[in-house]
C-alpha cells in the first residue's frame, strides 16, 4: 500500500484534465502552481480546445497520453470529473485528485454523483482523491496541485511536519500563515469528502515517508473510528500526532437511563481514546502547527522539570505562571538547581541576576552568558526541558543568539520564545532555520512544551507495550 | 414496555426496541462470573427461613421495569433480621408481582462509576468517575475506548479529582489497584462480546482500603444474546 502512495508522494507524470489558458479557471491555476513550483517530472495538460498551455504540448483526452500517469488533476466541474474518472481507469492512473465541489455536501444528487465515482473506480487500481479537495502539496518532491493562485497565498516549502486537512480553504490559509517565520511542510492533503482514500490511509503514507516527522490533522469527523484509533496509535510510536478535531458526530443511540449515556459527550469521548492513541489535541489551527512543529523539531522532555532562561524579568514570572498551573490538565513543574549549580551560573550573570529558576540575566544578558548558562543547563540532571527567551529589547541580544540555542536543543529539548516585531520577526526566521521551534508568545511557548512533556509520557506508555 | 420472558423486559420508550434490561441480580450475576466482586446476595419472590447472609443487610425491588430503584422507593438499607421481615412485607404491598434481591451491606468506602456504552465513533468505551450522587454533578469523569490496558486504567484514575485517594485525603485511603482491575475486568468482559452488552452502569462501585465492589449494577444487552 505504501508503495502505492508513494506515487502520489512523489509522482513521476502530473496530467490536469481541464488545464487552461484562461486564468478564470481553476484549471489554470492548478497548472501554474504545478509549473511554478518547480515540479520536474512530466506534466500533461489535457484539454480538446488546446494546442499548447504555458510552452506544454496540450492533449484532447487521457487517452491520447502513452503512459500511466502517477496523478490525474481533474480540474472540471462535478458530473464531467465523474465523465473523466473513466479515462483515468483506462489510462490506469494510480491517482485521482477530483477538485470539484458539488457533490455530497450538497445533498442527494451529490451523493449519487459519489456512488458513481465509486462504482467507475471499484476494482480498478485506480484511487481518487476528494472530491471537493483543493489538492495535494509535497514540497520534497515540488509538486503542488493546489487551486489557489500563489498571488494569493503563499506555499511552504521542504519540512517535517505533515499536514492532512478535511477542510481545504482552511489548509491553504494555515499554510500561507506558516510560511510568515519560514515554517515548511513535508506534504499537505487535503481529503475533501473522502469518497475512497481517508485520513487513515494518508496518516499511514506519512508515518513511512522519511520526510516526516509529525503528522497534524484538522478533521470535521472521523470516517472509521476504530481503524483512525489503530492507526494513529501505531504512527504515535514513531512520529507524533496532533489532532484538531471539530463538529460533533452524530448522536449514537444513548440510553439516557444510564448515567454513562448522560455523560458520554462526544468532547469528552474523544479526549480519552486521543490520549489512550497517544494523539495530541489542538483546539485551533494554530495551536495545531505550533504543537506539530514542536514535537517534529524536539523530541519530547524526559520529565516535567523546566528551567527557563530570559532577559526581562516578567516573562519569566508569565511562563512560571503557565508552565505551572493547569487549565487543561497538564501542568509542569520549574527545575530546581543545586547549589553547585547556581555557583556555576553566578558566574555568568551580574550579581543583580536571578539564578534561582526562572534564570533572568536582565538587560546584561547577552549571546554569550546565554551560550554558558545552556551549557549548565543541558548537563543538569535536574533539567528535563528548557524554555529559552530571545528578547530583542536590550543591545547585547541578537541574531547570534540562534547558535548556543541551536547547540543547546540538539543536547535537551529546547523550546524557544520571542516577543515583539522590530527585530523579534528576524530572530523567529532564524530559528525556525536552525529547527528550533520558536513561537512569538509566551503562552504558545509554554503551551509547545506543553505538548511535547504529553507526547513523552504517551508514548512512553505505548512503548511499555500497552 | 413488554414482558419478553426469561424475567426479561423490552423497553420500548428511552432505549432501543432491540435492547433488553437485565434486573440487578443477572447483571451482578454475569460481573461475578468475570471475577468482579459483588456482595453475597440473593434474589428471592418469597422471605426463605434461612438467610445464609451476614447481616446487616439491604433489601432492593428486583424489576428491570424499574430503572431508578431509590427514587420509587424501593431500597431499604442496613436492615438486621427482624428489620428485614418487617420492610419485606412492606415492600411486596408496594411492588406487587417483583421480585426482591437480598444483599449484604457493604463497608463504608469512596463511591465511584464504572460505565459502558457504544459511541458512534467509537464503538465501546468504558467511562471512571466519582460515583453516587456525585456523577452528574461534577463531570468528573474520563473515557477510554475498549480494550484497555492496565495503564490505560491507571491514566484514567489519574485523570478524575477521586484520585487523590489513592494517596490519601483526609484520613480515607483507598484501594487503587482493585479499582484497576476492576476497569479492566469490565473491559475485558465486554470485549469477550459473550453477552451481547451494550451499555452498563457499576453505580456506586465501593472502594474502600481492601478491596473494590460493585454496590449497584444496570445492563442492557442485545436482545437473542442476553441472560447471564
Amino acid at each position: 500500500m505504501n508503495n502505492l502512495f508513494e506515487a502520489l508522494r512523489n509522482p513521476g507524470s502530473v496530467a490536469v484534465v481541464g488545464a487552461s489558458p484562461d486564468r478564470r479557471k481553476i484549471g489554470n491555476a492548478v497548472l501554474e502552481n504545478l509549473v511554478r513550483y518547480g515540479y520536474s517530472g512530466r506534466i500533461y495538460p489535457v484539454n480538446p480546445s488546446c494546442n499548447e498551455i504555458f510552452g506544454l504540448r496540450c492533449f484532447p483526452s487521457l487517452d491520447g497520453i502513452d503512459q500511466a500517469v502517477d496523478v490525474a488533476v481533474i480540474a472540471l466541474p462535478a458530473e464531467k470529473s465523474v465523465e473523466v474518472l473513466d479515462q483515468c481507469v483506462r489510462n490506469s492512473s494510480k491517482f485521482v485528485i477530483m477538485v470539484a465541489g458539488g457533490f455530497s455536501e450538497l445533498g442527494e444528487e451529490g451523493r449519487k454523483l459519489e456512488a458513481q465515482v465509486r462504482a467507475r473506480i471499484n476494482g480498478t487500481g485506480t484511487r481518487v482523491i476528494g472530491p471537493n479537495t483543493v489538492g495535494v502539496l509535497f514540497p520534497h518532491s515540488a509538486l503542488n496541485t493546489a487551486l489557489t493562485p500563489n498571488d494569493r497565498i503563499y506555499y511552504p516549502g521542504k519540512g517535517s511536519v505533515a499536514f492532512i486537512s478535511q477542510s481545504g480553504a482552511l489548509g491553504l490559509l494555515v499554510m500561507d500563515s506558516i510560511t510568515e517565520f519560514g515554517m515548511g511542510v513535508s506534504g499537505f492533503v487535503n481529503i475533501g469528502n473522502r469518497v475512497d482514500v481517508t485520513e487513515v490511509e494518508v496518516l499511514s503514507m506519512f508515518m513511512h515517508d522519511p520526510n516526516t516527522r509529525s503528522i497534524v490533522l484538522y478533521l470535521e469527523s472521523i470516517s472509521d473510528g476504530a481503524a483512525f484509533f489503530s492507526k494513529a496509535r501505531e504512527a504515535s510510536l514513531t512520529k507524533p500526532v496532533v489532532l484538531l478535531k471539530t463538529g460533533r458526530s452524530e448522536e449514537s443511540s444513548r440510553a439516557a437511563s444510564f448515567h454513562t449515556g448522560a455523560m458520554a459527550t462526544d468532547d469528552r469521548v474523544l479526549d480519552g481514546v486521543l490520549r489512550q492513541a497517544g494523539v495530541i489535541r489542538a483546539y485551533d489551527e494554530v495551536e495545531l502547527l505550533d504543537y506539530g512543529r514542536a514535537l517534529a523539531y524536539q523530541p519530547p522532555p524526559s520529565g516535567d522539570r523546566i528551567a527557563v532562561i530570559t532577559t526581562a524579568g516578567g516573562v519569566g514570572v508569565v511562563t512560571t505562571d503557565l508552565l505551572t498551573t493547569s487549565h487543561d490538565g497538564i501542568r509542569l513543574r520549574m527545575a530546581s538547581f543545586s547549589s553547585e549549580e547556581k555557583d556555576e551560573l553566578k558566574k555568568y550573570a551580574l550579581p543583580i541576576a536571578s539564578v534561582n529558576n526562572p534564570i533572568d540575566l536582565t538587560a546584561d544578558g547577552s549571546s554569550e552568558a546565554y551560550a554558558a548558562i545552556l551549557n549548565v543547563l543541558v548537563e543538569s540532571d535536574n533539567v528535563d526541558g528548557i524554555i529559552a527567551y530571545a528578547l530583542p529589547q536590550t543591545p547585547k541580544i541578537g541574531v547570534d543568539i540562534v547558535d548556543p540555542l541551536k547547540v543547546a536543543s540538539r543536547k535537551k529539548t529546547l523550546v524557544a520564545g520571542v516577543i515583539g516585531n522590530r527585530l523579534s520577526k528576524s530572530l523567529l526566521v532564524e530559528l525556525e532555520k536552525a529547527g528550533i521551534p520558536a513561537y512569538p508568545s509566551i503562552g504558545r511557548a509554554t503551551n509547545a512544551m506543553k505538548a511535547l512533556y504529553c507526547y513523552g509520557v504517551y508514548r512512553r506508555r505505548l512503548l511499555d507495550g500497552n | 414496555m413488554e414482558f419478553i420472558g426469561g424475567g426479561f423486559w423490552m423497553e420500548t420508550d428511552s432505549n432501543r426496541q432491540d435492547m433488553v434490561m437485565l434486573v440487578e441480580h443477572e447483571a451482578k450475576e454475569i460481573l461475578h462470573e468475570e471475577g468482579i466482586p459483588v456482595p453475597c446476595g440473593m434474589e428471592i419472590s418469597e422471605l426463605p427461613h434461612e438467610i445464609r447472609l451476614r447481616f446487616p443487610v439491604a433489601l432492593k425491588v428486583s424489576d428491570s421495569r424499574i430503572l431508578h430503584k431509590s427514587d420509587v422507593g424501593g431500597v431499604r438499607l442496613n436492615l438486621g433480621q427482624k428489620d428485614l421481615e418487617t420492610e419485606f412485607q412492606k415492600m411486596k404491598e408496594k411492588f406487587p408481582g417483583s421480585s426482591f434481591l437480598i444483599e449484604e451491606m457493604l463497608p463504608r468506602g469512596i463511591e465511584f462509576i464504572i460505565g459502558v456504552v457504544r459511541d458512534g465513533t467509537f464503538g465501546h468505551v468504558i467511562m471512571l468517575g466519582a460515583g453516587g450522587i456525585y456523577t452528574e454533578l461534577y463531570h468528573d469523569v474520563a473515557f477510554r475506548k475498549i480494550p484497555i490496558s492496565l495503564a490505560d486504567a491507571g491514566e484514567m484514575l489519574e485523570e478524575i479529582k477521586s484520585n487523590r485517594f489513592c494517596t490519601g485525603f483526609r484520613g480515607m485511603r483507598i484501594n487503587c489497584a482493585a479499582l484497576k482491575q476492576m476497569l479492566v475486568s469490565v473491559s475485558n468482559l465486554v470485549s469477550k462480546g459473550k453477552h451481547g452488552i451494550e451499555t452498563m452502569d457499576l453505580n456506586p462501585v465501593i472502594v474502600t482500603s481492601e478491596d473494590a465492589l460493585v454496590a449497584d449494577a444496570k445492563m442492557s444487552v442485545r436482545a437473542g444474546k442476553s441472560g447471564p
